[in-house]
Formats: structure tokens, sequence, C-alpha cells
């Protein structure tokens, strides 16, 4: 049966060798254009498949005290995260989880549902574990296949005092915060961020740099391990920042205003260093750390004595007669005023159609610049200010740094007010104001409005003859400029000696603010301010003298009474704390 | 006959023999490094199973050199028939991941029945087409065997395994044209395909329309013929997308994503990415052996079957792929040469037969691996890791080699 001939052509033959050859060399092109050609492009692509960059965060820097102690620290808190990939039976691991961690199962799975980003990355479910539920949980590793913890620091308040408004908090970045960064590509989701106060102010230096690894995985998106040829990158830890605050201060100025409301402010006048500040009420600085329940947050939001609000560099004040230096410097100016040249006091002023009453109704008789300072007699100030023109007075205002902010290095701060006679104008017209004005504003009262910080600044200037540092509440290298007013060493003298007799003469208003330790010497100038709000400001401020140092101190109390009988007292309590706690204030 | 046995021995192609020892060995050294990560028994680790298997591949090939020629020849269609039956058989067990490719006789591994049908369905395709002295100028004269390879290929189709229904199909083609049917019969045959394929694009049909009209009208059949052949092809593409519908749904998605690669990026367009990028990658010379990123990070899949040329391009590079390409170009070369020196029509018609077989299997797992084509579920010969693809490989070497020797019975 195999007779049949071979009939195949010779050219049948080479037809069929022909396209043989034809598609293998069409296939060897092919290979040729990937593999050759295409060679750069599919050799990126293929890195780019198998190496995964995982950043690590970087422990925040801490906050220090003066003296090195911790005022801000880290605590590392467990993050308990599952790989979805690997999670099976959800509801029943989210069952176990929640009976050991006290979070009821439906959260648990609302936030599995809320951080899902991917198969293989891992899912947070739940954050601020303890040591302790993290070892319950490893108990019950088997029946957890697929979950995970992690560390991630987190701010940490190690010592007694609150702070807050100073030492701000942080924000862990989320995507509408990442929205509005400046730095967007510095900061990951999950990041911490300052968001207020110093953590904010120093975020540069307190933020580490994130380290980078970079993992082969496999098709899964499982971590193979670290790839040799690219270096990995450790985590930078920020650096430490140091403040000018001393813990035993802090702490002291913090119990004196529990339960108050106003604004303790202590600094060194010379470098502008300042030692304690406290506004009150405050909170607890890790209100804005951890879990927040919604309650606790509207407790603190809508409180009328506004807890959040930072007194001391936003709150704007009528200052009233702490700010009489103010009038008698600008008085002083003029060459032709005799400081010692009486005025009648009668207890009230008739200026044109207007009566101004002195806060001594009943009067204070004949009063020289320096009595008037230590009665604080309004009348005086009225009877010498009335031939001024009000930008004069304004003038010295700004010298001293009211009416501009102080550059503290914390934001949010109030420009206060200072009433120049273009602000009049535009505030009630041209005619809708009488010179009557500079009479209230004189003695701290009318349109005039200042910051506790503000005022700080101001005493400081005062007690260092104009040559204070801006106030400030991290040792920095540089500081900004400070406002310096200048004027003859006589007249300077003239103040201060006005202001030792506010403290050491018998009718001065401010005698209760002296604690009367030997060698301690408090220059002073109290302040009863009225204001639209009910009960009047009181108001003190003063510096003390004490071996060549020098401590500068604001008291201010929200609706109190009068200076000399409420602020004053307090003032007393603060230089004795200081001067009992002089080994902790270290130059 | 057993006196004569040394000097058919003597007589046998060395160039063939040399070329598939080599495209084994190569094979054997691209399966090692993908073996690195395996874990297992002997079965689970593709080279030593491929190791393994290499004993009764061998041995198959051997005692079929001991078949005298008539015998082949006697029960060609006994083993079409057997062919037949053995794919109609997983249909009876169970199915195997949705399909019916495989079946289990109780071996530690299943065997492909699909992979000897094709050698069995070739062979009796030569000896029908040998024996009947066809008037093939006569276009009625191809449908006989048309369906002889229609009925397993339908079956196979139906398992479903598209790849291996192709390969299964093609070999009709040109053991037709070796037969001396008019290549414009044979265009007729592939015209319906075309029609198909076009209808789907109003341009390409309509150009496809005016081709066929053209070779038509060159080839002058009678008018009456001419005209039905064109209105068929016609009705034919205006039908097939209703054809078109009754596939299965992974083989649409398989045409469509090769049509539109990233519509479907982690299907079987994945598979494409990831084959192309590894074998991109590998540049001239390769990564070096086992040093594969896209194959040993598991990018890559069916690495050590489907896409192991692509380990291959990854691995050792454009240089060892083109020397693999050359020898099969080589070895099929080859195949055909022994078949026009062949002196009887059944030899020839087989040589050229297997020729294609082993063409097919090449070009369609080459192309699919950088892209060309869909992805088809077909190994490559010899290379490809697979137990009963290699032994079914070397049955056909065997009978490749055998019938390559004249005069010997």
């Amino acid at each position: 049966m195999l007779k049949a001939d071979n009939l195949v052509s010779y050219r049948q033959y080479l037809v069929a060798i022909g396209f043989t050859w034809l598609l293998i060399f069409i296939l060897l092109g092919r290979y040729f254009q990937i593999q050759i050609l295409g060679f750069d492009r599919y050799a990126k692509k293929a890195n780019t498949n198998r190496i995964r960059k995982i950043t690590t965060t970087a422990p925040r820097g801490l906050i220090l005290d003066r003296n090195g102690q911790i005022l801000v620290d880290n605590l590392p808190t467990y993050v308990l995260t599952a790989i979805p990939g690997e999670l099976s039976q959800k509801s029943e691991k989210f069952g176990i989880i929640s009976k050991i961690i006290g979070l009821d199962s439906v959260t648990v799975s609302k936030n599995y549902k809320k951080y899902y980003r991917g198969r293989f990355i891992p899912t947070r479910l739940a954050k601020d574990l303890t040591f302790n539920q993290i070892s319950k949980l490893e108990e019950h590793k088997l029946d957890l296949e697929g979950v995970y913890y992690e560390q991630v620091p987190e701010r940490y308040f190690p010592s007694n005092v609150n702070a807050s408004h100073i030492l701000g908090y942080v924000k862990e970045v989320d995507k509408p915060i990442r929205k509005i960064l400046n730095k967007k590509g510095e900061y990951e989701l999950g990041d911490l961020i300052g968001w207020n106060g110093l953590e904010k102010k120093y975020e540069s230096f307190l933020k580490g740099k994130r380290g980078t690894y970079f993992y082969e995985v496999d098709a899964y998106g499982r971590e193979v391990g670290l790839v040799s040829d690219l270096s990995p990158q450790n985590p930078v830890p920020g650096q430490n920042i140091v403040t000018t605050l001393d813990i035993q201060i802090q702490h002291t100025l913090e119990t004196l205003m529990n339960g108050k409301r106003g604004v303790v402010l202590v600094g060194d006048p010379v470098s502008g260093e300042i030692l304690g500040a406290v506004s009150t009420p405050d909170y607890k600085p890790d209100l804005f750390t951890g879990l927040m329940l919604e309650k606790e947050w509207n407790n603190i939001l809508y409180d009328p004595d506004k807890p959040l609000i930072n007194r001391f560099n936003q709150g704007l004040y009528p200052p009233g007669s702490i700010v009489k230096m103010i009038t008698a410097i600008t008085l002083l100016k003029n060459s032709n005023f005799d400081p010692l040249a009486f005025q009648q006091c009668d207890g009230s002023f008739q200026f044109g159609d207007r009566i101004f009453g002195c806060w001594w109704d009943q009067g204070h008789g004949q009063m020289d610049l320096n009595s008037a300072m230590l009665n604080s007699c309004d009348v005086y100030f009225y009877k010498t200010i009335q031939f001024y023109d009000l930008d004069k007075l304004s003038e010295t205002f700004r010298e001293f740094g009211f009416g501009q902010p102080t550059k503290i290095d914390i934001d949010g701060e109030s420009n206060g007010i200072v009433p120049t006679i273009a602000f009049m104008n535009n505030r009630y017209g041209r005619y809708g104001w009488s010179r009557g004005a500079l009479l209230n504003i004189c003695i701290g009262q009318g349109e005039l409005l200042v910051t506790p910080m503000q005022v700080l600044n101001y005493l400081n200037l005062l007690a260092t003859h104009g040559k204070a540092n801006v106030p400030h509440f991290v040792m920095v290298d540089k500081l900004p400029v400070n406002v310096h007013p200048t004027m003859l060493q006589e007249n300077w003298d003239k103040i201060t000696f006005g202001m030792r007799e506010v403290i050491v003469n018998k009718k001065g208003t401010g005698r209760s603010a002296n604690p009367n330790i030997p060698g301690l010497k408090i220059f002073g100038k109290t302040g009863t301010a009225e204001n639209p709000h009910g009960d009047n400001h009181a108001w003190f401020i003063g510096w003390a003298e004490y071996q060549h140092e020098k401590y500068s101190v604001v008291v201010l109390m929200e609706n109190s009474g009068s200076g000399g009988t409420v602020a004053a007292p307090l003032a007393k309590k603060v230089f004795v704390s200081i001067i009992e706690n002089r080994d902790f204030v270290s130059k | 006959m057993i006196k004569n046995r040394p000097y058919e021995i003597k007589e046998l192609p060395n160039q063939i023999i040399l070329a598939v020892f080599f495209l084994t060995f190569f094979g054997l050294i691209v399966l090692k490094s993908i073996s690195q990560h395996h874990s297992g028994g002997l079965l689970q680790n593709p080279f030593s199973k491929q190791v393994l298997f290499m004993i009764p591949a061998i041995l198959g090939a051997i005692s079929v050199l001991f078949i005298p020629r008539f015998t082949i020849h006697k029960y060609a269609y006994a083993l079409y028939s057997i062919g037949i039956l053995i794919v109609l058989l997983p249909f009876l067990g169970g199915s195997h991941a949705g399909t019916y490719r495989w079946l289990n006789i109780g071996l530690p591994f299943a065997i492909q029945p699909s992979e000897f049908a094709k050698i069995f369905t070739t062979i009796a395709l030569a000896r029908y087409l040998s024996d009947h002295n066809l008037q093939m100028k006569q276009f009625s004269s191809i449908i006989i065997p048309f369906i002889m390879v229609l009925i397993p290929t339908a079956i196979v189709l139906k398992q479903p395994d598209l790849g291996t229904a192709i390969v299964m199909l093609i070999p009709i083609l040109p053991m037709l044209y070796w037969a001396g049917a008019k290549p414009f019969y044979l265009f007729l045959l592939l015209a319906p395909l075309f029609s198909m394929l076009t209808a789907f694009h109003n341009i390409a049909f309509t150009m496809w329309a005016i081709i066929l009209g053209i070779i038509i009208f060159i080839a002058q059949p009678k008018r009456l013929i001419a005209l039905g052949l064109f209105f068929v092809n016609i009705f034919l593409g205006l039908f097939s997308p209703v054809l078109w519908n009754s596939l299965s749904n992974y083989q649409q998605g398989r045409v469509l994503t090769f049509l539109n690669p990233e519509k479907d990026p982690l299907g079987a367009a994945y598979q494409i990415i990831q084959s192309k990028t590894a074998i991109g990658s590998g540049g001239l010379f390769g990564k070096g052996w086992g040093d594969g990123t896209q194959t040993h990070l598991k990018f890559l899949p069916v690495q050590e079957s489907d896409f192991i040329l692509s380990v291959m391009g990854e691995e050792l590079g454009f240089i060892s792929i083109s020397m693999v390409l050359l020898v099969f170009g080589y070895l099929i070369a080859q195949i055909m040469k022994q078949s026009y020196l062949s002196k009887d029509r059944f030899s020839s018609l087989a040589l050229i037969g297997f020729a294609t077989i082993l063409m097919s299997h090449v070009f369609v797992n080459t192309a699919m691996t950088v892209g060309l084509i869909p992805v088809k579920g077909l190994p490559l010969p010899f290379i490809s890791a697979g137990g009963s693809f290699l032994i079914s490989s070397y049955l056909m070497v065997g009978l490749i080699l055998k019938l390559s020797v004249n005069y010997s019975d």
C-alpha cells in the first residue's frame, strides 16, 4: 500500500522551506525589537515591578525646658493592623479583637473599611493599644492570622505642667491636611505635623526625616527581602528644642492660676526669655493625642471661658493704668514739662463738656509726676496730657511695641490697637470723636487694646532702659529685632524711681506685691481696667532685681477687681517662688 | 529485516537527532533555574520531573523505530479512531479546572490525550491522501480530508483547548498542498476565517471583500461558483458576530485582551505584559542564569511550560533565544527536506504534517510570549515541561526518524 510515489516538486519544497524561515525570522525580529530595541524600557519596568519603597517614621524631636527636663516626649504606642489579603473570617477575628481591646467590633470593621488601601497593604484596625493589650492579642495569635501591630511614636507629656498654649499640639496628616500643606512631599499620610504653638513654629526642627527601605516584592506583593544594590536610609530623628521655660516656675504659675481666668507671664527682661507663661483656663496637653470623645471635645469647644484661646498671645485687653508710664514718658519727652510741678486732683476733671473721673473720686489733692504714678492718679495725667496731640501719645505706645506683633515665636499673635488720629477718623468720622478720647487713652482705657505679651515686652523695655530682646520661648541663635525706645537717662531714672515708689511707698498701689525679701527690689505698676464684659480686669506688671538678676512679671486677672488688691498679691507669690527656686533658673 | 537494522540506524538523519537533543538540553537548563525555588517531591519539581519523563520519552521514540513502516500505514485509521476515543474520554470523567483536557488513568500524573490525537490524525490524513490518487484539481476532493481533521479538532475545541485545536487543524493545509491541491482551494478554506475576523471592523471587512473578489476573479472558477463563494464569505462575515457570542467567555476574553491589552491588565494581558517585561529586560545576554527577577519573584505566569521562552529571554538573553529559534527553523527545514526526499507519498505527507505541527507549536507559543497573538495555552516542544507533551513530542520524533529512512523495509 506504500506504492504511491512521492510527487512533491522542488518548487513545493522551496515554498514550504521559505514559509518556515519567514515565520522564524518574523519571530526573531519581534524578539530583537523587544530585547534589543526595547531593552531600556523593559529593564526599567522589571525593576519597578519588583521594588517597593517602604518608609519608616522618624521620631519627632523632644521639647525640653531650660534645664533639660523633658516637656514633650515620644511614647511608643501600638497600632493594630490587618493585611486584607491574609485575613479570612473577618467578623470572627474582629470579634476576638474587640473583646480584647474593648472597642466594639462595629468600630473595628469601620476602621478596616476606612483605612483600606490595598490587598497587601496593612490596614489600620485600632490605635493606642497598650502593651498589655498587645500581649493578650499575642496569646491569640493563632486565631488572628493576618492581624499585625506596629509601633508608632505619639506625643507624651512627662512633666507636671500643662503649658498647653505654649507647646501646642500635633496632628496626624490626613488627606485634607495633606492637600493644604506647602511641602507635601515631606509628609506621608499618618505622619505627625505640628499644628499649633511651638510644635508648629519649630516644625522644621522637630520633624525628622523618614527612613527609606527598598524591598523586593514578589508577584503577590509580598516582601521577599531588602534590595541589595539600593542602600537603605535610616530615619533621622528630629532635633530637640530647648525652651526658655522653667518647669518649676511654670508649675507654680499654673498652680496659682488654677481656677482663675487670666494670664501670668514671667520673663528675663534682658534676654527676653520667658520662664513661665500661663493662660487660664487651659487644658491638658495630651487632649489632642489619642482618641477624644466628641462629648469631651464639645465641652472644651463650647466652654464659655474659652480654654482653647491663648490669652497671652491672642487676648485683647484694655491695659488700664499699667500704661501710665507711656503717658509719663510722652510728657517727659517734652523738655518744657516739669515733673515736679503740682496738679490739683479733685476726683474729677472737666474737659470740654465731659467730666472725666479719677478712680479715687475723693481726689488725690496736690500731685506731681511721681506721686501721680504711685497713687495712679488719673486727673494728674488728664491735666498734663490735654495739651498734647493724640499722635504724640500713640507714637510713644508704638515705640514700646504696642499696636504691633511682638514677634513671639508662637503663631496667632494679635496686633492690639493703638488709636491714632487717623484711626479715630477712620472709625468715627472726622467729627465723630472729640479730643476727650486722648484722656481715656492716656490712662489705658478707650479704644486702646493690648495683648499680655505686648505688656511683657513693654515691661522688659522699661526694666532694661529700652534694651530688652524680644520675648521668646525657645533658645535660638538669632532673635528677631525688638523695638528699642530711647530717651534721656534721667527720664528712665524718673520712671524707674516712680515704679519703685509704687511698691515701696506706703500709699503705693502696688505695695502688696512686695514680698519684703532682703536684697530683692521690686519695681511695678498696677492697673484696673474697665471693660464692657463685666468686672474690672486686674493688672500688675513689675520686675524684680536680685543679685544682678532681673525677673519681669505680668499678671492679668480677668473681671476680678482692682490691680492693687487682686493682681499685686498674686505677683508677690510669683516673686517669692522665683526667689525660692532661683537654683533652677540657670542663666 | 532484522539484518537491515544496523544500516538503518546509520541512515538516521543525525541533524534531526542533534537538534532535538540540543533543544531538550537547553530546556533543561532553563527548567533547572526555575526549579531552584521549588520544594516538594520529585514530581513537584519541573526539572527532575522533566528528567524523569525523558526516560519513557526516549524509550518510546526508540521503540517506534522498530515498528515497520507498513504497520504504521496499516493501522493509521485505527490509531485515528483511538485518537478520537481518547480525546472523548476526559468528558466521561470529572472536569479539571472547568476543562476536559486531562485524562487521569491512575498514574501519579494526568495525561493530555489531544497531544497524541494530533499525531494520529496527521498519520491518518497522510494515509488517506496517499492511498487515494485524488483529483486534487477538484475542490470536492479536499472535503473528506477536511472532515477527517475537523472531527477530532471540534472535540478538542470543546474541551476547550483552542491552542491544540489549531495545531491539529493547521497541518492539513501544507499536506493538501503537498498532495497537489490548488493553492486557490487552500485559500478558499482559509477565506471564511478571514471573513469572520474582519467582520468586526468595517474598513477591514471592505478591504477583505475587495481582495476576495480580485482573487476569485484571477482564479476564474465557473461564474456561478465564483458568485456563490463570494457571497457565502460575505454572509459568513455578517453572521460572525452571532458566532462570536457562542464562544466561551475566556476565549472571548483572550481575543479581546489581545486586541486591547490595557482593558484587562490583571487577566490575560497581565501575562503578556509580564512576559514582555521579562523578555525585554533580558537584553542581549540576559540577566544570568537563575537571576531573572521576573521569573523568580513569580511575576511570570506558567513559566515552566507556556512561558518558558520568557524565562530564557530574561535570564539568557536574545543570544540564546536566537539560537533556539534558529535550531527550530533548522530542525523543521530538515524534516521538510526528508519529506521532499522521501520515496513514498505516505511518508512524505506524514513528515510535512509533523513539520507543520512543530512549526505551529513554535509559532503559536513564541508569538504568544511576545504578544503577537492572543494568549494560547500551548507549550514549546522539547523545551517546555510537561509529561505527556514530552512523550508525544518524542514519539513524533521517533516517527519522523522512522519515516526519514528510505528503503529500509
